[in-house]
């Protein structure tokens, strides 16, 4: 890049890590700022996620990004303290700023130079830094108000500040923390005081010195003081001092991030001489301010402390170390059962004998860790689908101002956990959804009011459990899918005839979205209808052997349902056979087993169909369909089992010899030499060592629809 | 070109020598991996003919062969002896079965002819030359084509 940094490649690794982080909390709290009208606490916590990047990308020596955050964070401290209000045309700046600095976070990542422009946005920074009220000078007491954080100085303390430049003397903040094993941390911070009063004077102190003199000390020392040395030489004279740590020194504005009552302990001395005084100042308000001063130290300390302590209790670990774990454990599952038929022919050799009985303890045991250890391993791959799910709001209020709707954007659920493989597959599908949802689903707003419905469309994204299952849906309260335009939509562009179209019921003519080539969108927006169809959704959501449904109802709304297994390398599966062999069809496509006697199969238009509950259900005989071939002279028996299995509403009935059980299995590929095959979506090792086969279930449904399909051109 | 240069590296090496309808075939050692027992395979659908299916190799799926079948030989029953030599290529692991496993020998490049302009098309695309080992003839096999499916993009279509 040019800039030839000194750093480390981890250096730069943990920086990045933070940046992210940094930048996805501004970005949370830029989108809460618009809803939540300026809400204090928000801007705080931009602005010290603005703050701390400043820090971080100066250490780097990366001037640009340094220099924008600072834009952004004189922006946001005007914001806090109420000369500026959030407008739309502010969070659009503050959003276009975010955008940079993502861009020259990626120019650190890979090292190639960004084509980023800092000087647009930093224009429109300024412009908000300018607006306002001119003038340098503060109008203290007004903006003590409005601003809880500024630290309610005394009359006389202010004077003291305010004619420093006079005498040639600027005033600084320092904040500074003792060590925490320090034997005598009131010593370092009696230390520390009069090295600043070496200095320069001190305006005031948190503690105060005859607070630090009685041993009154929280492990924190904060210093407001005047001086005419460099902060360079301050530093220099502070750090003389053992066991302390200066966290921060910079020049003093009276938004230094102080909260309010840890000064009003240090002032509540000269607060005592002021009352009478016609300033109002926090520590009036503050009840018992010594006993809540050191109650909010000591809780900010016992936060300190606690995440020190998480910060030693988390590891980072790459995500293959953890695939190659699970793998090993399934490995050894395998090798157990192995060793548990070893066993059973021992103990039926020799009855009773000492051997096979310690053996047969330690393998219950060997059995029970295993279990332990592949579900702790795959409680490591889970993470809360909030680290997918933040990066949306963003992007609906981008879509939703580019689409002309105004929405609510709501999600719940962020917590839930989801095997991190299917965290990574499922984003793209999800903001694909949410996309359809705001572009063809919510109305103009003119539209919604004529209609009766609030101007604001409502989007909601949720994740719950269901039984095995994730479910994440997407929900909005627009028109709804009409099935009489997607049929006629369908017509028109020639995927099935106008006569089939008519016979279709409703539902199965909504499910007309998801073939390929079909759009509803009358004219194409540069939002969801960019050639991208539902067909690709769905195919990526059953790639990870998962479903997704959609229920819509004209004029209320629609909701896509995303069905996902919880993880992607274990699926519970009903296991049958099928002359001698086993397979595997994942539970979650399974709606019923069933055995039907012989006689009740009929047929429509040569196709094996059974009747329940007065659906016409097809089958298909598994048998036939892999042409496996059966003994000589065998048998029509009386009775069938039939699978029933569902694929978006659609139902087939899958003919197989007898059902074996259920279990949890481990899917593993079969290899590029045999490559993909229609139907089968893998094998698995059963506990016997046997390699069963998992059967691809949409794709044998669509291989029942397709062939109707053809029926039905070969008739017309 | 690069066919040639292969077949003169491998020729020098030692070779995995197996027996298939009566006749001798060998392998380099680099690719045969082991040589495993006869087990229990579990059939694929769908796949080519000569795809016998998958066994569970300490954990690993992988595919099956008929050797024999892949070769245009004799269909044979399996015996006591019939093995499964597990070869790798490009970090595919994939059993073929044989009728027996002999020995293995050392072939140096001059004990090796040329495949015979006699042999059929698919003999010649198939192996890299025949070793004289003793008064063994051994046709030495190129199993970087015959352990790598060229219709690997287009699976058997159903029906």
């Amino acid at each position: 890049m040019g800039s030839g940094f000194e750093i480390s490649a981890e250096d730069i690794r943990v920086f990045l890590d933070e940046a992210e982080e940094l930048l996805q909390t501004m970005e949370g709290g830029i989108l809460r700022l618009e809803t939540d009208a300026g809400d204090p606490e928000v801007i705080q916590e931009i602005f010290r996620a603005a703050h701390t990047l400043k820090g971080s990308s100066a250490t780097l020596g990366h001037q640009r990004m340094a220099e924008l955050t600072h834009a952004m964070e004189n922006v946001l401290d005007r914001l806090r303290k109420g000369k500026l209000t959030v407008t739309t045309e502010l969070a659009d700046t503050l959003f276009s700023c975010l955008d940079v600095l993502k861009a020259l976070k990626d120019e650190i990542a890979s090292g190639e130079p960004a084509s980023v422009d800092t000087a647009e946005v930093m224009r429109r920074l300024a412009a908000f830094d300018q607006s306002g009220q001119p003038g340098a000078q503060r109008a203290p007491e007004p903006a003590a108000a409005v601003s809880p954080q500024m630290p309610p100085l005394t009359p006389a303390q202010e004077a003291q500040v305010k004619g420093a430049p006079a005498r040639g003397m600027q005033a600084y903040w320092a904040e500074i923390r003792l060590a925490e094993d320090a034997a005598m941390p009131a010593v370092r911070a009696f230390q520390a005081l009069l090295a600043v009063g070496d200095v320069g004077e001190t305006v005031l102190s948190v503690p105060t010195q005859e607070q630090v003199e009685a041993d009154q000390i929280d492990g924190e020392l904060k210093v407001l003081f005047l001086t005419k040395e460099t902060p360079e030489r301050v530093r220099q004279i502070l750090e003389q001092v053992p066991e302390i740590a200066i966290r921060t020194l910079a020049p003093y504005s009276s938004a230094a991030p102080v909260a309010a009552a840890e000064v009003a302990a240090a002032s509540q001395a000269a607060a005592a001489h002021e009352a009478a005084a016609p300033q109002a100042t926090a520590a009036n308000q503050a009840p018992a301010p010594q006993a809540g001063a050191r109650a909010a130290a000591n809780g900010e300390n016992g936060q300190a402390a606690r995440s020190t302590k998480t910060g030693l209790r988390t590891v980072r670990v790459d995500v293959e170390v953890l695939d190659n774990l699970m793998n090993t454990v399934g490995e050894l599952v395998i090798e157990r059962t192995r060793l548990q038929q070893v066993l059973s022919r021992l103990e039926a050799e020799r009855e009773g004998d000492d051997m096979a009985q310690v053996m047969s303890s330690a393998l219950a045991q060997i059995g029970r860790l295993t279990g332990n250890l592949q579900e702790e391993i795959q409680r490591a791959r889970m993470l809360p689908v909030d680290n997918l799910f933040r990066k949306f709001p963003r992007m609906m209020r981008d879509v939703a101002q580019k689409a002309g709707k105004e929405i609510q954007f709501v999600m719940k659920g962020e917590e839930t956990e989801l095997d991190r493989s299917v965290i990574e597959e499922i984003g793209d599908p999800l903001m694909h959804l949410l996309r359809n949802a705001v572009d063809h689903g919510i109305e103009p707003p003119a539209e919604r009011l004529a209609a009766g419905k609030p101007a604001a469309g409502t989007v909601i994204l949720e994740a719950y459990h269901e039984e095995n299952h994730i479910i994440i849906s997407v929900r909005d309260d627009g028109r709804g899918v009409d099935p009489d335009k997607v049929r006629a939509s369908a017509v028109r562009k020639g995927l099935l005839s106008e006569e089939a179209a008519r016979r279709l019921p409703d539902p199965e003519a909504v499910n007309l979205i998801w073939t390929p080539g079909f759009s509803t969108a009358d004219k194409v927006s540069d939002i969801s209808g960019r050639g991208v169809g539902l067909d690709v959704v769905q195919k990526n959501i059953e790639k990870i052997n998962g479903s997704v449904e959609i229920h819509s109802k004209v004029g209320e709304g629609t909701e896509f349902r995303v069905k996902l297994p919880l993880t992607l390398a274990i699926i519970r599966a009903l296991q049958v056979d099928l002359l001698g062999t086993t397979y595997c069809i994942p539970l979650g496509s399974v709606v019923e087993t069933d055995r039907i006697p012989t006689a009740d199969i009929r047929t429509v238009r040569q196709r094996e169909v059974i009747v329940k509950r007065g659906e016409v259900i097809p089958l298909l005989r598994l048998a036939q369909v892999f042409q496996l071939e059966r003994p000589e002279g065998a048998e029509e028996p009386e009775e069938i089992f039939v699978v029933i299995v569902a694929v978006m509403g659609r139902q087939i009935g899958l003919v197989v010899d007898t059902l074996v059980g259920e279990g949890d299995v481990v899917i593993k590929p079969l290899g590029r030499f045999i490559g993909e095959i229609p139907g089968i979506s893998g094998a698995t090792i059963m506990g016997d060592g046997d390699v069963a086969i998992i059967l691809d279930v949409p794709s044998l449904v669509s291989s029942v629809q397709e062939e109707a399909g053809r029926l039905e051109a070969a008739v017309r | 070109m690069l066919i040639q240069e292969q077949r003169e590296q491998q020729a020098i090496s030692q070779i995995v020598v197996f027996r298939l309808a009566g006749e001798y075939y060998g392998a380099d050692i680099a690719v045969v991996r082991e040589v495993v027992p006869l087990q229990r395979v579990t059939p694929v659908p769908r796949t080519p003919e000569y795809v016998m299916g998958v066994i569970n190799l300490r954990g690993r799926v992988i595919p099956v062969i008929d050797l024999r079948q892949r070769l245009g030989l004799p269909e044979a029953q399996m015996t006591k002896a019939t093995r499964i030599a597990v070869g790798e290529v490009d970090g595919d692991q994939v059993g073929m079965i044989v009728d027996a496993v002999e020995e293995v020998a050392r072939v140096s490049s001059d004990a090796v002819e040329p495949p015979s302009a006699l042999m059929a098309q698919l003999d010649r695309d198939n192996v890299l030359g025949v070793a004289k080992v003793g008064d063994r003839l051994i046709t030495l096999l190129d199993l970087r084509r015959i352990l790598v499916r060229e219709d690997r993009r287009s699976p058997v279509a159903p029906q």
